[in-house]
């Protein structure tokens, strides 16, 4: 990684905006598509939806033939990878993990030496932030973690929009009946609820499946 | 509220652990089974576990003997009559239920409070024949697995649930270190509602049998989320079929809700006889 000339696009919403910024080169996504500057590893960390991503990473790719790595917690993924070939892996770097441990994924045709590289570049970048990290090997839309965590959340808020207890009783329940690491409420807090609500709509839109309607509550507390 | 007697109907895992954890908050607790053999191996289960309590100094000896003293194996017709609260963990059927409270009601006074530990039968439903003071001192007290060591206790009022009773029952609870929550009458009431996705949304993951994708699936929620266990070895553990009937129930008690909707993947585990640990296979297969 000391050789290695990178640029991390960040926005200020992400939780780790702080450290990755004294840490690393960054730019705001209208900076990094606005320089034509030479690096050799791109890694995106915008919040972005599925259309909202690929249209920033088209523009992205027209400055840099760099390598890029880009979060896809919003998005469904496989979309991405079959437009973009320049995207070579993923990662979940903003959803609240309790054990500081972030998914990754490889694209699978990646040429072996290519694949080392990357997996030693993200334990070292994600090692600046003090998070450890996980290679996930299947992924579809979201990554496993945000995927059904999101979904618990919002069966959580569904139940308030019935009024069948309080929150604070929920997440209690959930953490001494079950063994949650913690509540439901209390991982959207920490994640950022607008986020959930990304990944639950990404869900609805990409499988139009009802079971991934946001609940009304929800919808209510992003606004 | 004053709580010194209590009758458990049902002596299985579920009646022995609520027991046990009355014993231990020092009140005379009733054991009832209908089957004698059933009611002889749950009082020595429950000894076996105080005496290991013992052995690792957690109780003294004079707990010890009053806790096993205060423990009486009894039928339906020998129940104290001036039990405070007695409270059913017997088998999830409605109307096995119901012939009980309906047969209690006859012999215990109005004041006795009734409770059931159902994890997916309404309240009310089972309340439904009662008379109306009886429905008044009526409610859910649903205990978790085992109950003396996990703290949760879900209270659940019914539709005529007098609500002073079941708050001080709440105080009580939490008075004796458990976490108490109040909750409405609504399929699954908390925990068995939130946590559906927990496993739906992870069968939706690995969608079919690969047992690859169901490790990477378990580790990635334990290593990741911090779970302490994966969906799928939670599920064996518990049984699939367990698993998957509690999912059918809500799914049917919510009319058909998307959100709660079954995976084929439970059913082909369930007709395929692989129901988890019980059957030595399950996602899993664990040595025999």
């Amino acid at each position: 990684m000391k050789n290695k000339n990178i640029l991390v696009v960040i926005e200020p919403n992400h939780p780790h905006f702080k450290t990755i910024e004294k840490n690393f080169l960054t730019r705001n996504a209208d900076e990094a598509i606005a320089s034509y500057e030479t690096y050799d590893l791109v890694v995106d960390l915008t919040i972005y939806r599925t259309e909202k991503k690929i249209i920033f990473l088209k523009e992205l790719a027209k400055t840099t033939k760099a390598l890029i790595i880009s979060d896809l917690t919003c998005t469904f993924q496989d979309r991405i990878f079959h437009q973009l070939p320049q995207v070579k892996a993923s990662v979940s770097s903003f959803f609240y993990s309790p054990t500081r441990t972030i998914e990754y994924f490889i694209r699978i045709e990646t040429e072996d030496h290519i694949k080392t590289m990357l997996q030693n570049f993200i334990d070292e970048f994600f090692s600046k932030v003090e998070m450890k990290t996980f290679e996930n090997k299947m992924i579809d839309i979201t990554f496993t973690v945000p995927r059904v965590v999101s979904q618990i959340i919002n069966e959580a808020y569904f139940a308030l929009d019935e009024k069948l207890a309080s929150k604070e009783d929920i997440d209690l329940a959930m953490i001494n009946g079950v063994n949650y690491p913690l509540g439901p409420f209390s991982w959207a807090q920490k994640t950022g609820l607008a986020h959930i609500h990304s990944i639950l709509e990404e869900l609805y839109t990409t499988t139009h499946d009802m079971r991934y309607r946001s609940s009304l509550t929800l919808k209510k507390e992003c606004l | 509220m004053q709580i010194k007697k209590v009758a458990v109907i049902g002596s299985g895992t579920m009646g022995a652990g609520i027991a046990q954890w009355f014993l231990q908050q020092n009140l005379i607790v009733d054991l009832v089974d209908q089957s004698p053999e059933q009611l002889k191996n749950a009082i020595e289960k429950i000894f076996k576990s105080l005496e290991n309590l013992k052995l690792k100094n957690k109780i003294s000896d004079e707990d010890l003997k009053n806790f096993k003293n205060n423990l009486r194996a009894t039928d339906l017709a020998g129940i104290h009559r001036d039990v405070d609260l007695v409270i059913e963990a017997i088998v999830e059927k409605l109307d096995v239920k119901e012939k009980l409270f309906l047969d209690l009601d006859r012999t215990l006074p109005p004041k006795t409070i009734f409770a059931s530990n159902t994890s997916s039968i309404p309240i009310t439903e089972i309340a439904k024949n009662l008379p109306i003071d009886r429905k008044k001192n009526f409610l859910g007290i649903h205990f978790f697995n085992p109950a003396t060591v996990m703290k949760l206790v879900e209270i659940i009022d019914g539709f005529e649930t007098d609500k002073q009773m079941s708050q001080n029952l709440l105080n009580f609870f939490k008075q004796k270190g458990k976490v108490s929550v109040s909750c409405l009458d609504r399929p699954g009431f908390i925990v068995n509602r939130v946590a559906r996705n927990f496993y739906g949304e992870s069968l939706r993951i690995v969608e079919n049998y690969e047992l690859e994708k169901i490790k990477a699936t378990d580790q990635c929620l334990k290593e990741v989320g911090g779970f302490k266990m994966g969906p799928f070895e939670l599920m064996d553990l518990i049984g699939i079929d367990v698993n998957y009937s509690v999912t059918e129930s809500v799914y049917r008690s919510f009319f058909d809700e998307p959100r709660f909707r079954p995976h084929k993947l439970q059913k082909e585990m369930v007709i395929s006889g692989r129901l988890g640990v019980k059957t030595k296979k399950g996602f899993y297969e664990y040595e025999k």
